[in-house]
Parts: structure tokens; C-alpha cells; sequence
């Protein structure tokens, strides 16, 4: 197997965490959508894109394309005009999949903040084209913040699969 | 199966399912198809509708943080504002006490002088209390969604009033939920009578101006308007009942380049209250004249082409 020097061997994800987590973005974002702010970071996107990186066949644009039309409805905006954005930040995703995690996790931020542009700017055309509509200026932080929480995101996320492999309830760490 | 952890299973070699690209393109019709369905066809009523029925469980999980510290808020409020609320409403109550039994009698002389000019009844219909439950989201729309929908007996159209004004109105209605459009948001708009003068415009939403505004359009550079107008409901629309406040006229802007003014007002309804009464449209309307219809109709293009087709450039409908 190759993998990066130094970097420990990960145990392998479990689905249901996996579901559990991207279930919980899904919660924290409508939380985060009442506010009313609107540079608030996409959390779903944040673990979408976690999950399409570390495992590409668990989660796919099938998955992002079903959690956009949710928030579509959610937030009673054009039906689709997420989901199309997910599925672009998936697709991308899964481009970049296999170059983002040789680099280390404080070198891969920079590696996704396009990822997080792109994905903001087919939204904003998507509401230019359909509604002649201009974002607002603060919603260029929300890219901005999601990279950035991305080294928090990768910690949380990766710690189940960090345990050790066997149990041992002497061993005093 | 991720480069870096033990993998139980191999990677598949060889069912890998549909490539990456041909999944973009795929899962990218679909979205335009689904915008093209919700914008430009109006057909997505359903899929919304079930989709929010699946999301309802979700939605209220995701609204209890919410409504938990708001009801902290409300116990830590104490019985100081309770007291101060309740004398305020108390005096308001006695000072429109003489107005509504005047209301009383004028409603039945209205009623009886509208009766003597055979003019139509502007009744409202039924109404339904309604809670807030959050403001949508997404930036570019202007949206509130109510804890009441289809199951409820909520109709799309209906107007939301609140104590001091006009709201918007329902644009979606789900099984368990209702969609509000607010009078600020940039598609919205409504006819608008001035309370002063008696004549009629049309408001439209603007959410940039003056941090969400109403726009009066088409108004004349020469038209009697004054800053602080009361604008009222017109009731021509046959949606919301006449004589609602809707808002007070904030700044005119005649310019010597155009024949129009631009005149923006505020709206009277303050959008972040939690509790709306939803108006049942009015949708009275006289019947419709009957009009004498030609007996046999051609389609043009059909059947016989050496049929005379002057049926076909006629009006055939017209607008009450």
C-alpha cells in the first residue's frame, strides 16, 4: 500500500458514521440558515466534500445531488440551484481526490479553497441567469471560512477511524 | 477505499459504475431540468411537496435549539415586560373600544348603502392564526415559512396580515408547512391604494433599498403623491381584502429625465414577529358576462386547410 511517510493507518470508515455525519451538516446547516446571515460557511458542502476525498465510494455526486435538493426545499430556493452546486463540488472533489491527501492537513486548505469558489460561483450565476439576481458582498466569507474549517472538519471526522485496533481498556492512554 | 486505512476489501477493479464525468453530466441535467421545472414551467409543486414531507422530521429537529432558547428568553424576560405588555394592550383596547362599536354600525350602513347601489360585498373570507417558523435562508429571496399547510385548509394566494399590516402572501403551500412570500422580496408585488388621494399603483418588492422597501412603479412625475401617504390594499385584485395598511410612502424622487417618479415606502408589517393571521382570498368575483360564442370553432392548422380562418385571429378570451 502507498501511502504518505509518517502518516498513521487509518481503520476503515464506518457507513453509519459516515450517514450520521453527513445527517448532523444537514441539522447544523438549517441551524446555521436561521440566523439570517448569509456568510455563514456551508457546513454540508464542508462534509461533503470531506467525505468524497477520504471515501470516494461511499459518497458520490448521488448523495450530494439528493442533500442539495433537501436544502433547496428548506430554503424555499430555486429547486435545483444547490444540488447543482454539490454535484459540481463533488464532481471536483472526486477529481482532486487522490492528489489532496498526499499533501498534509494543514498544506490542504489551500488545495480546496478553489473547490469552495467554484462551487459559490455556479451558484451565483445560477440565480444571475435565472432571477438577474447579485450577491450580496458578505457572502464571499462563506467560501472563505469553509476552507478554513477544514483542518477542524478533517480532525472530528477522521478521530473514530484513529482508535486503536484492539480495545485494551489496561493500557493507560 | 481511501489510500490511508486498512481496507477489509480490495478496491473494485472492474464495477466502477458510471465515470465521474458521465455522473457530472448526468446529476447536472437533472439540477437544470429541476430549475427549468421550478422557474420556467411551474410543475415542481409536487416534488417540493414531498420532499418537504420527508424534511419535516428534520426540520423540526433542527428548529429546537430555536425554540428552546427562545423559550428561556421568554421565561428570563420576566413578569416586569408581562405587566408592562398587558396595560399597554389594555389601554389600546379601551381606546378602540368606542371605535369598534362605531365599526359595528358603519359595517351594517355600508352594508345596506352597498346593498341600495348593488355593488359587490368585499367580505374577508375565514381567517387562520399562524406561527412563524424560520425565515428562509437563501440570500437571494425573501421568504418566511408558517407552521400550517395544505392539511391545515391553507390556500396559495391567501394574504398574511399581521397587527399593524400586510405581511406577503402564500406562495407554496406543502402538506405541514406554507411558504410566505414577504412584500419586500424582489417578485413580489401588490395593488396599492393611497388612502389619501384614492389612486391606485402597483408595489413591487425591493430588497436593496433602504434595507427592503417597497417601489411604487409606473407612477406619473406629476402624481399627488407626499411623503408619509398611507398605502392601503385596493381590493381590485380579488386576493387581498381591501383597506389593509400595507405601508407609508419614505422618499420621492422626481428627476427632470424621466416621465415616471420613483417612490419608495416601507412597509408597515414588521416581519420579524411570530404570530399572522392568514386571510383567505377574497375571490368573489361578479360572474362572468356570458357572451355570445360562435357556434363551430376551427383550430388553425388543422383539419381543413381551405376552411376560412377567421375565427382563429378573433379574441377568444378576455380578463374580467
Amino acid at each position: 500500500m502507498i501511502m504518505p511517510a509518517g502518516r498513521h493507518l487509518l481503520l476503515p470508515a464506518n457507513p453509519r458514521f459516515i450517514l450520521a455525519s453527513l445527517f448532523l451538516a444537514l441539522l447544523l446547516n438549517m441551524l446555521l440558515g436561521l440566523s439570517g446571515q448569509s456568510w455563514l460557511p456551508d457546513v454540508l458542502a464542508l462534509a461533503l466534500v470531506f467525505w468524497t476525498i477520504h471515501q470516494p465510494h461511499h459518497v458520490g455526486m448521488l448523495t450530494a445531488f439528493v442533500l442539495g435538493v433537501a436544502m433547496d426545499v428548506h430554503e424555499s430556493a430555486l429547486l435545483g440551484q444547490n444540488a447543482l452546486a454539490y454535484v459540481c463540488l463533488s464532481f471536483m472533489a472526486s477529481m482532486v481526490h487522490r492528489r489532496v491527501l498526499w499533501f498534509p492537513v494543514r498544506e490542504q486548505p489551500l488545495q480546496l479553497l478553489p473547490l469552495f469558489v467554484a462551487a459559490a460561483v455556479v451558484e451565483w450565476l445560477t440565480r444571475l441567469i435565472t432571477h438577474d439576481a447579485w450577491p450580496h458582498w458578505s457572502q464571499l466569507l462563506a467560501p472563505l471560512l469553509q476552507t478554513a474549517l477544514w483542518p477542524l472538519c478533517s480532525h472530528l471526522l477522521l478521530a473514530p477511524q484513529r482508535r486503536p485496533v484492539e480495545r485494551d481498556d489496561i493500557r493507560p492512554l | 477505499m481511501a489510500l490511508d486505512s486498512i481496507g477489509s476489501n480490495p478496491p473494485p477493479f472492474f464495477r466502477q459504475g458510471l465515470s465521474a464525468l458521465s455522473k457530472l453530466v448526468l446529476f447536472g441535467l437533472l439540477s437544470v431540468l429541476l430549475m427549468a421545472a421550478d422557474h420556467r414551467l411551474g410543475v415542481s409543486q409536487p416534488i417540493r411537496s414531498a420532499v418537504s414531507l420527508v424534511l419535516a422530521p428534520v426540520q423540526w429537529l433542527a428548529l429546537l435549539p430555536q425554540r428552546g432558547s427562545s423559550a428561556v428568553q421568554d421565561y428570563f424576560k420576566g413578569v416586569d415586560e408581562a405587566r408592562d405588555a398587558a396595560r399597554q394592550y389594555q389601554a389600546r383596547t379601551i381606546a378602540q373600544a368606542q371605535r369598534l362599536q362605531q365599526a359595528e354600525q358603519l359595517l351594517q350602513e355600508n352594508q345596506h348603502l352597498r346593498q341600495l347601489l348593488d355593488l359587490r360585498q368585499d367580505t374577508a373570507g375565514p381567517s387562520r392564526a399562524v406561527q412563524v417558523l424560520y425565515e428562509t435562508a437563501d440570500p437571494y429571496t425573501h421568504n418566511i415559512v408558517i407552521d400550517k399547510g395544505a392539511l391545515s385548509g391553507i390556500a396559495a394566494g391567501s394574504a398574511v396580515v399581521d397587527v399593524a399590516g400586510v405581511v406577503g402572501q402564500v406562495t407554496r403551500v406543502h402538506p405541514l408547512s406554507s411558504e410566505v412570500t414577504l412584500l419586500t422580496d424582489r417578485d413580489q408585488s401588490i395593488p396599492v391604494l393611497n388612502a389619501r388621494t384614492g389612486q391606485r399603483y402597483i408595489a413591487m418588492g425591493d430588497p436593496t433599498t433602504l434595507g427592503g422597501s417597497l417601489e411604487l412603479r409606473f407612477v406619473p412625475a406629476s402624481a399627488d403623491l407626499q411623503e408619509g401617504d398611507l398605502l392601503t390594499t385596493s381590493g381590485i385584485d380579488g386576493v387581498y381584502p381591501a383597506g389593509l395598511q400595507v405601508g407609508r410612502v419614505k422618499q420621492i424622487d422626481r428627476r427632470i429625465d424621466t416621465a415616471f417618479a420613483k417612490v419608495h415606502a416601507t412597509p408597515m408589517a414588521q416581519t420579524r414577529g411570530r404570530h399572522m393571521l392568514v386571510l383567505a382570498p377574497v375571490s368573489d368575483w361578479p360572474a362572468r358576462p356570458t357572451k355570445p360564442e360562435p357556434a363551430v370553432r376551427t383550430r388553425p392548422g388543422r383539419g381543413q386547410a381551405s376552411a376560412p380562418k377567421t375565427g382563429a385571429s378573433a379574441p377568444t378570451g378576455d380578463k374580467p
